[in-house]
């Protein structure tokens, strides 16, 4: 039983955007994240985004493991068992903080907390960064990586990467 | 003076020279200088103590194979302990103390220890500090015991960089095996990465007068610029400590003094070891007198830093290396004189200083003895990676054997030690063409340590582990060469075998009659040399050691002056309001009982089994029936480990046919998420179940107390509250503010309660709104630590706080299932094992204590009254409840249920208390409350 407010550092929810060492990191909130599983999902989504793939379109799709993928900015779907298409389906917009990343010396930073190898290809982009299970891609350009940590590990998440990014 | 400067070579910078002390006293060195090397080049011999005779000792090695010469060295107000002397570099400024000696390594307060050696064997402290009480005597061996000091004190910003990377191939040694097969593979294309641990790259090849008809050092530059043209990377200073899992080495590379070296954690498509060989030691009588020095560390200290070892060198060799040592000794101005070791006992002179070596009765004045009892590869980072060893007759050494997937030994770490033939060895291996034939030039004579010879003959020159200490194991039946090393301390620490393995394992094959491989090696384990812990730990500090999950809700809780604290792995509100907490907690409990609470228990599991086969799954997951729920309700159960011991509780809910919400303890969910996927796996069928761990997604807000009916219904939420409607263990969706939510009504406090569960982002506002509505009708927010008095005056659990690692659900008093469950599930079979029935179990109850009373320490032991003490069960929470007006407990008891009225004694600490035995419900025992 102990107080520890003043040994955590307090977070009002808000992400000032970074930008130091030729790296910039700020959040971004797709308008709707979807977990979707189900035998044979990654047939229905061809195409879905894996390492390293860069992800270019505002709505895509990415490979998590064989039977399941995360559909960033997909249409609404309700959430459960779709029986005709054989998916479970729950909306997770909320469970995941969304970080862009992106620089010249972006993976520098990357390779920091995971080994990453833009010639070493992976069917999923689940990762662990630093100790925190994100999932982990290329997006919008050759330098620009787009994370989704869990909601409630970003913070930490999020101070980890800064004062790496310092270090570099 | 003995050892000195020479007026030429080596590969220091004579151009600039570094102040450095030692034991106080000021030293001179160069740029390139080890700290070793600039003493002795000082004429400095005694630089250490050993661990437990405190004799004094001098350097053997001239790298990291180097027992003796450990300091702590201080820099610009850096102090690092126990750094390998004869590795570190040094530094201007640098104050090195010699460890485990007071006030210096050449004069030792507790050097008389030495004097009481027959007294202090192997396994002494087993056998000599029984009586009394070993307790009596282990502050003062603690104090003794170890090497170095560690300064409280943090070193501003000592935090190692953490880097992972991958290369297609990988080299470790920079010598000359290593540099041509670096050069070979870059040129031939490949991705390569040469790492070495000197500053400078060369290996031994200094000693030599010219490699492929060029100076050491042109060839060496030559090679390194080939390997960074073709595309290859060279790491010096950078050491491989271990190799790990699917070729993954850890590289730890230095930089400055007072700065924490850099992790590199490299996977390689293949890894070439090429870590070369160090010479050993020859067992004889006194042979770690100050002076008694490896003959291949000599000419490293005379190649590489221009130091001349001895004045009167008396050489002891059983090998073919010894003629090129000795001429270039003698070249440098020594007085050389070659001894065959093997025409008799040896015995060295002299005590501080020496004066000589004794063979076969003939006496060989001297000032330092060199010693070569033959090379031993350094295979240590084979053994990692699961290499085996094969024993070399001719070598008199283990070689690499069998090869790991993707791995290759060369040069000298492969037996190859004659340069040309390591040269070929290397470049074939970088075109993955046939090695040359034939084993090379090198020959020696073995010469063993010969148990029951004379003398104290040391092993182990760091930790005192002498032949007769080998002898005393073997006597005592310690033939294992593993128990050898744990009851003698042989081989341990940073050593780690390098220099007294080899000696150690010969002594014990001598004793038993058995040839070496048949004695076999202790285990290999990184790391191969000692690394800061802060290598490992890197950016994974302070706050980010081990980052506790925050709440959505954590700036409305600062905001209400909440205090945080780590609850299961979440930074939690424990109450709200500053000073006396047990003031605060008291508060909330009499609110909620009264009024009610508002508690942010969004931790709380949130998972979802969805697809056709899950209603058959919950049900296999579940000690309880989960089928029979209709889409809407909720129930409590546990799920079981396999022995059917309880895992967790908490309770599920029906959301649709093919879909069930998991609500499990918050502290446990990720461990709940992979049972789940486990056992969907295993005896199921994935493609028809599938596991959404949505907690995080959700945040939930508990309302509870008799006025939460109200609170809720403040929110215009349009949804019919009322018990008829909405009975306890119901779910319904409904909406807030136009966001969707999900509302049970289920309860961990005995009082009418309303979970309310909505989207993350809209959390803040349904608390907003619920605290301005129970804030007007007298309503508070409640921590976790009223919620905990709350839930023990109903008796509720907390999964590992009221159960122990063997409770199964009757332990409980839910024995229905088990008695009449028709459908598998997990732990089925082991609640119908004797030991389940056992009729002593330890079973759940509660204690009533008499107002006025104490509580009862949680943790007590329950030893029943008028007996002999016998634990028979312990207090697992405990406290003064405001709403009973009496301490109230729960915990386990041996036949608990059955002793319910008896009188109970509770032991703690030497005291004892009383209690009452009684049911563990102690608030609304008929639910009224809870169904209102």
């Amino acid at each position: 039983m102990r107080d520890d407010r003043h040994r955590w550092a307090a977070h009002d929810g808000r992400w000032p955007r970074f930008d130091a060492q030729g790296i910039s990191l700020a959040t971004t909130e797709p308008e709707r994240q979807t977990l979707i599983s189900g035998p044979s999902i990654l047939s229905h989504y061809p195409g879905a985004i894996e390492w390293p793939d860069i992800a270019t379109d505002d709505s895509y799709s990415l490979c998590l493991r064989r039977d399941r993928i995360l559909r960033v900015n997909g249409l609404e779907m309700p959430d459960g068992w779709n029986q005709e298409q054989e998916q479970a389906v729950s909306d997770a917009s909320d469970a995941y903080t969304v970080f862009d990343l992106s620089g010249p010396k972006a993976l520098d930073l990357l390779k920091h907390g995971a080994e990453l190898s833009l010639q070493k290809p992976s069917r999923s982009v689940a990762r662990n960064l630093f100790g925190f299970g994100v999932f982990l891609y290329r997006y919008g350009a050759e330098d620009g990586y787009r994370l989704h940590v869990p909601r409630a590990q970003a913070h930490p998440a999020w101070q980890t990467l800064t004062r790496q990014a310092v270090r570099l | 003076m003995t050892s000195r400067r020479t007026a030429e070579g080596g590969l220091i910078d004579r151009s600039r020279p570094l102040q450095f002390s030692f034991d106080g006293k000021s030293y001179q060195g160069f740029k390139g200088d080890t700290l070793v090397s600039a003493l002795l080049a000082n004429g400095v011999r005694v630089m250490g103590r050993s661990f437990k005779y405190h004799r004094p000792r001098g350097p053997w090695g001239a790298w990291i194979e180097d027992p003796n010469a450990v300091f702590n060295v201080t820099l610009d107000g850096a102090e690092l302990p126990n750094c390998l002397g004869a590795a570190t570099m040094l530094e201007t400024g640098m104050e090195a103390r010699s460890v485990n000696a007071f006030p210096s390594a050449r004069f030792d307060l507790k050097g008389g220890l030495d004097l009481l050696h027959r007294w202090l064997g192997a396994g002494f402290y087993y056998k000599t500090f029984i009586w009394p009480d070993w307790h009596l005597f282990e502050p003062m061996i603690r104090r003794m015991a170890g090497l170095g000091e560690l300064n409280t004190d943090l070193i501003d910003g000592y935090a190692s960089d953490q880097l992972h990377d991958h290369c297609e191939v990988l080299i470790v040694g920079g010598g000359a095996a290593g540099l041509a097969v670096a050069r070979a593979a870059a040129e031939a294309g490949q991705d390569v990465v040469l790492v070495d641990d000197h500053d400078v790259a060369g290996g031994r090849l200094y000693q030599l007068d010219s490699v492929e008809g060029q100076t050491p050092r042109d060839w060496v530059d030559d090679q390194l610029a080939a390997i960074e043209a073709a595309g290859g990377r060279v790491m010096t200073a950078t050491t491989a400590f271990g190799v790990f899992d699917h070729r993954l080495v850890g590289l730890a590379q230095q930089g400055a003094f007072g700065t924490a070296p850099r992790l590199w954690r490299i996977r390689a498509d293949r890894i070439v070891l090429a870590s070369g060989a160090i010479d050993r030691p020859i067992t004889f009588a006194d042979n770690d007198r100050p002076g008694v020095m490896s003959l291949d560390a000599a000419c490293e200290w005379l190649a590489r830093y221009g130091v001349l070892a001895g004045r009167d060198i008396a050489v002891l060799s059983n090998n073919s290396f010894a003629a090129p040592a000795v001429r270039m000794l003698a070249r440098a101005g020594a007085n050389v004189t070659e001894i065959d070791p093997t025409d008799g006992a040896i015995r060295a002179l002299g005590g501080k200083r020496l004066k000589g070596v004794e063979v076969a009765g003939k006496r060989h004045p001297a000032d330092t003895v060199l010693v070569s009892g033959g090379m031993t590869p350094l295979v240590h980072l084979w053994r990692h990676a699961g290499g085996k060893l094969d024993w070399c007759e001719q070598r008199q050494a283990f070689l690499p054997g069998a090869t790991p997937e993707g791995m290759a030994a060369i040069g000298a770490a492969n037996g190859s030690f004659d340069l040309d033939h390591a040269l070929a060895e290397a470049r074939a291996v970088a075109r993955h063409e046939p090695r040359p034939d034939g084993t090379g030039t090198y020959r020696l004579t073995p010469l063993w340590p010969k148990p029951g010879s004379k003398g104290r003959q040391w092993i182990d020159f760091q930790h005192d582990v002498t032949l007769k200490d080998i002898e005393l194991a073997a006597r005592e039946n310690y033939v294992s060469v593993e128990h050898l090393k744990r009851y003698t301390t042989l081989g341990m620490a940073p050593d780690q075998g390098k220099t007294s393995n080899m000696a150690g394992l010969a002594a014990m094959a001598a004793i038993q009659g058995r040839a070496i491989p048949e004695v076999g090696t202790t285990t290999f384990r990184p790391p191969f040399v000692p690394q800061p812990i802060a290598l490992y730990s890197g950016p994974h500090a302070g706050q980010l050691y081990h980052p506790l999950k925050r709440l959505t809700l954590e700036a409305q809780h600062r905001a209400a002056n909440a205090a945080l604290g780590e609850y299961g792995g979440w930074l939690r509100p424990g109450w709200y309001g500053s000073g006396d907490p047990k003031f605060h907690i008291r508060d909330e409990v009499v609110t909620a009982r009264k009024v009610a609470g508002i508690l942010d228990a969004s931790p709380l599991g949130k998972i979802e089994v969805i697809g056709p086969d899950a209603e058959r799954f919950v049900d296999f997951i579940y000690y309880n029936t989960v089928s029979t729920l209709k889409p809407g309700q909720i129930r409590y159960g546990f799920m079981l480990t396999e022995r059917g011991h309880i895992m967790d509780d908490g309770v599920i809910a029906r959301l649709d046919r093919n879909r069930f919400l998991i609500s499990c303890s918050s502290s446990h969910t990720d461990h709940v998420r992979a049972h789940l996927e486990t056992w969907r796996q295993d005896g199921n069928d994935p493609d028809r179940i599938f596991i959404h761990d949505l907690t995080q997604a959700w945040s939930t807000v508990t309302v509870t107390g008799p006025k939460a009916r109200d609170i809720v219904a403040a929110l215009d939420i349009p949804l019919d509250l009322s018990a008829g409607a909405f009975p306890h263990m119901t779910l319904h969706y409904s909406s807030f503010d136009g966001t969707p939510v999900r509302i049970a009504r289920v309860s961990f406090t005995g009082d009418l309660s309303y979970e309310i569960s909505i989207r993350s982002s809209r959390a803040a506002d349904l608390w907003q709104a619920l605290a301005a509505a129970g804030e007007k009708l007298g309503a508070c927010p409640v921590g976790i630590e009223a919620l905990s008095v709350l839930r023990a005056e109903k008796g509720y659990i907390l999964i590992g706080k009221d159960t122990e690692g063997e409770t199964m659900p009757h332990d409980l008093g839910f024995g229905i299932p088990r008695q009449k469950k028709r459908a598998a599930f997990v732990g089925d079979r082991s609640l119908h094992m004797e030991g389940a029935n056992r009729d002593d179990r330890k079973q759940l109850v509660g204690f009533s204590v008499e107002p006025g009373a104490p509580a009862l320490p949680v943790g007590a032991h329950l030893v029943g009254e008028g007996e002999r003490p016998r634990s028979q069960g312990y207090v697992t929470t405990s406290h003064d409840s405001t709403t009973l007006g009496h301490p109230i407990a729960l915990g386990l008891l041996e036949r608990g249920a059955d002793r319910i009225g008896e009188r109970v004694t509770a032991w703690h600490q030497g005291q004892r208390f009383t209690a009452t035995i009684c049911a563990p419900c102690f608030f609304d025992a008929e639910g009224e409350r809870l169904h209102a």
